[in-house]
């Protein structure tokens, strides 16, 4: 009996990579939930590592809170869920003119995942 | 139309055949582009919320209805945010309208567990008279009261209105406006007669047959096998047929499998896999003769929000063979022979019909288009995928042909804006059911329902 065909015969089966720090189907479980974002803080601590490069000091607290206040300024709509990159030129496209230093610092910390980070709320 | 066409030439079925059979070729395409980029989706992410789209749709209508504001109601007039609203004063605030329904389903009331209530049945309409307008904007929420049609309207629209604040808090409306039809494109639209047919809802795999005698008879009819000399040679004239969503019917949903045993339903296979290979051998039928767009509709095996996927070539492997066979999103936009076809398969239409006063399809489908949205209720009903950049719904330009399928029956207008727009609306009935297609004139944008059926035991001719 010859080999049943398979649909990866025509179609080759690819690997996704999934986001990192994301382990597929933990999403509920709450016991797991603090070893789980323990692995995500080392996955991002090893991650952090590696791309920023040893020279780079830390942003100062007065960037961070520009930013934070770029994150809290209401004219530039909802600010969950998207990296503040995404929301700057989102508001330059609806042409709201959201200030030119905030990408500057944005692209110049592009590693740093306190500058660039989502805002989420519990870990979304 | 197209009978007409057909009766002066037809030499009749009842002729001797000719000693040479005659050959029509068919029209060629001349014109194909598709523009339903901005329905693409590439990766999908589901961590963000709703607020996003809201956000961007009021912000990206904003200016055009604040210009329609000023040519309404006089330059002079003052437009306000609602935070900076005075009571007793003459103003124009724009927003997205919120309707607050008593039936609306709410997945909070089903899973409470303190009020002991069985889930709502579906219902044909959630309006009641007890129904509130609420306009939105960015920061801040007004009732609204006086001459608004609240059972009308629905959630999720933008629009301007014109009133005054009143002591108790909420907005006396005096007269308010949509965003009108968006502007014209230029007309390149061919000399000669084209056709391009629609037909929606198929419903394969549905429990009875009848409906199939009747896709067999569409399919031969298109391909040319139907019909006397004149009959084909007017079929040589379709350029195109556009396959409106709902492929497999509802029959192929049932979740029965989910509630039993594993045992008991492992030798089982879903139904829709026996539907999809009978559009499989169908569509390849069509595709050897003529391009097909194939737009997937609230039944089909893609994603249930809006925009909805094409579906997957590996599911028709006959057909996806044939570099003819088109497999769309839903909404579908494309340029064809110069003419801007834009429509979806239905579920905008239908979801707006369920919240709102209005019966009639086509008077829906038009005020879409007044609106300015696609789908203004998506995401508050109609599921729909959290944007955040922009709102792909909102009508940037006016399409030549607005369709929608799956609707009760067929009909058709032409519409003819105020800055030289001329939009054909189509409500492209629902094939299993009416057994009517259409038939859509590129030349000068008519339209024509051609209807197949046979003649079975009970029928009256």
């Amino acid at each position: 009996m010859e080999q049943p065909r398979r649909i990866t015969d025509s179609f080759p089966r690819r690997l996704r990579r999934r986001a990192a720090g994301r382990p597929p189907g933990r999403l509920k479980d709450k016991k797991d939930k603090k070893e789980k974002d323990k692995d995500q803080e080392k996955a991002q601590v090893k991650v952090r590592d590696c791309s920023r490069s040893p020279s780079q000091p830390p942003p100062d607290p007065a960037l961070l809170e520009m930013l934070r206040r770029f994150d809290l300024s209401l004219e530039y709509g909802p600010c969950t869920g998207i990296t503040r990159l995404q929301r700057w030129e989102r508001a330059q496209e609806l042409g709201l003119s959201p200030p030119d230093p905030i990408r500057d610092a944005l692209l110049e910390h592009r590693d740093n995942p306190d500058v660039t980070y989502r805002w989420v709320w519990g870990g979304m | 139309m197209f009978s007409e066409q057909a009766a002066p030439t037809a030499q009749g079925l009842l002729a001797p055949p000719s000693a040479e059979p005659p050959t029509f070729p068919r029209v060629p395409v001349s014109g194909y582009l598709d523009c339903s980029q901005p329905f693409q989706l590439g990766e999908r992410s589901f961590s963000r919320q709703y607020a996003h789209i809201y956000a961007v749709r009021l912000a990206g209508m904003r200016p055009g209805l604040e210009r329609r504001a000023r040519s309404r109601w006089g330059n002079d007039i003052v437009l306000r945010k609602l935070s900076e609203l005075q009571a007793g004063e003459k103003c124009c605030v724009v927003g997205t309208l919120f309707k607050a329904m008593q039936l609306q389903p709410s997945i909070l009331q089903e899973i409470s567990e303190e009020h002991n209530l069985v889930p709502q049945p579906p219902l044909p309409k959630y309006i009641q008279p007890s129904d509130e307008l609420i306009l939105e904007d960015e920061l801040q929420r007004i009732k609204l009261e006086g001459a608004i049609d609240v059972q009308r309207l629905v959630t999720g629209t933008i629009l301007a209105v014109y009133g005054s604040e009143q002591d108790d808090g909420r907005f006396l409306v005096e007269d308010h406006c949509f965003a009108s039809l968006p502007p014209p494109l230029p007309w390149k639209g061919p000399s000669s007669d084209r056709f391009v047919l629609l037909a929606s809802g198929l419903g394969l795999g549905s429990v009875s047959g009848e409906a199939l005698l009747s896709t067999q008879l569409l399919v031969d009819v298109v391909t040319g096998q139907l019909g006397a000399e004149g009959e084909q040679s007017c079929a040589a004239h379709i350029t195109r047929v556009i396959l409106a969503g709902n492929l497999l019917s509802q029959n192929t949903q049932s979740r029965d499998t989910i509630n039993k045993a594993k045992y008991l339903t492992k030798k089982t296979q879903a139904a829709s896999v026996e539907a999809v290979k009978m559009l499989d051998e169908i569509l390849l039928q069509l595709c050897t003769s003529v391009p097909v767009d194939v737009m997937p509709g609230e039944f089909d095996p893609t994603n249930y929000t809006l925009p909805q996927q094409p579906l997957h070539r590996c599911m028709l492997p006959l057909a996806s063979a044939y570099t003819t066979l088109h497999l769309v999103t839903n909404p579908y936009q494309a340029n064809l022979d110069g003419v801007r076809f834009l429509g979806t398969s239905g579920q905008n239409i239908s979801d707006i019909f369920k919240y709102s006063s209005m019966d009639d399809y086509l008077e829906i489908l038009e005020w879409t288009l007044q609106a300015g949205h696609i789908s203004p209720t998506a995401p508050d009903t109609l599921g729909c995928y959290p944007f955040y950049k922009s709102d792909p719904f909102i009508l940037t330009e006016c399409p030549h042909v607005y369709f929608c399928g799956n609707a009760p029956h067929f009909q058709s207008k032409l519409l003819q804006g105020k800055e030289g727009q001329r939009v054909l609306l189509v409500t492209v009935p629902d094939f299993s059911a009416t057994q009517t297609a259409c038939l859509v004139n590129l030349r000068d944008l008519t339209c024509q329902p051609i209807t197949f059926s046979g003649f079975g035991a009970d029928s009256e001719d």
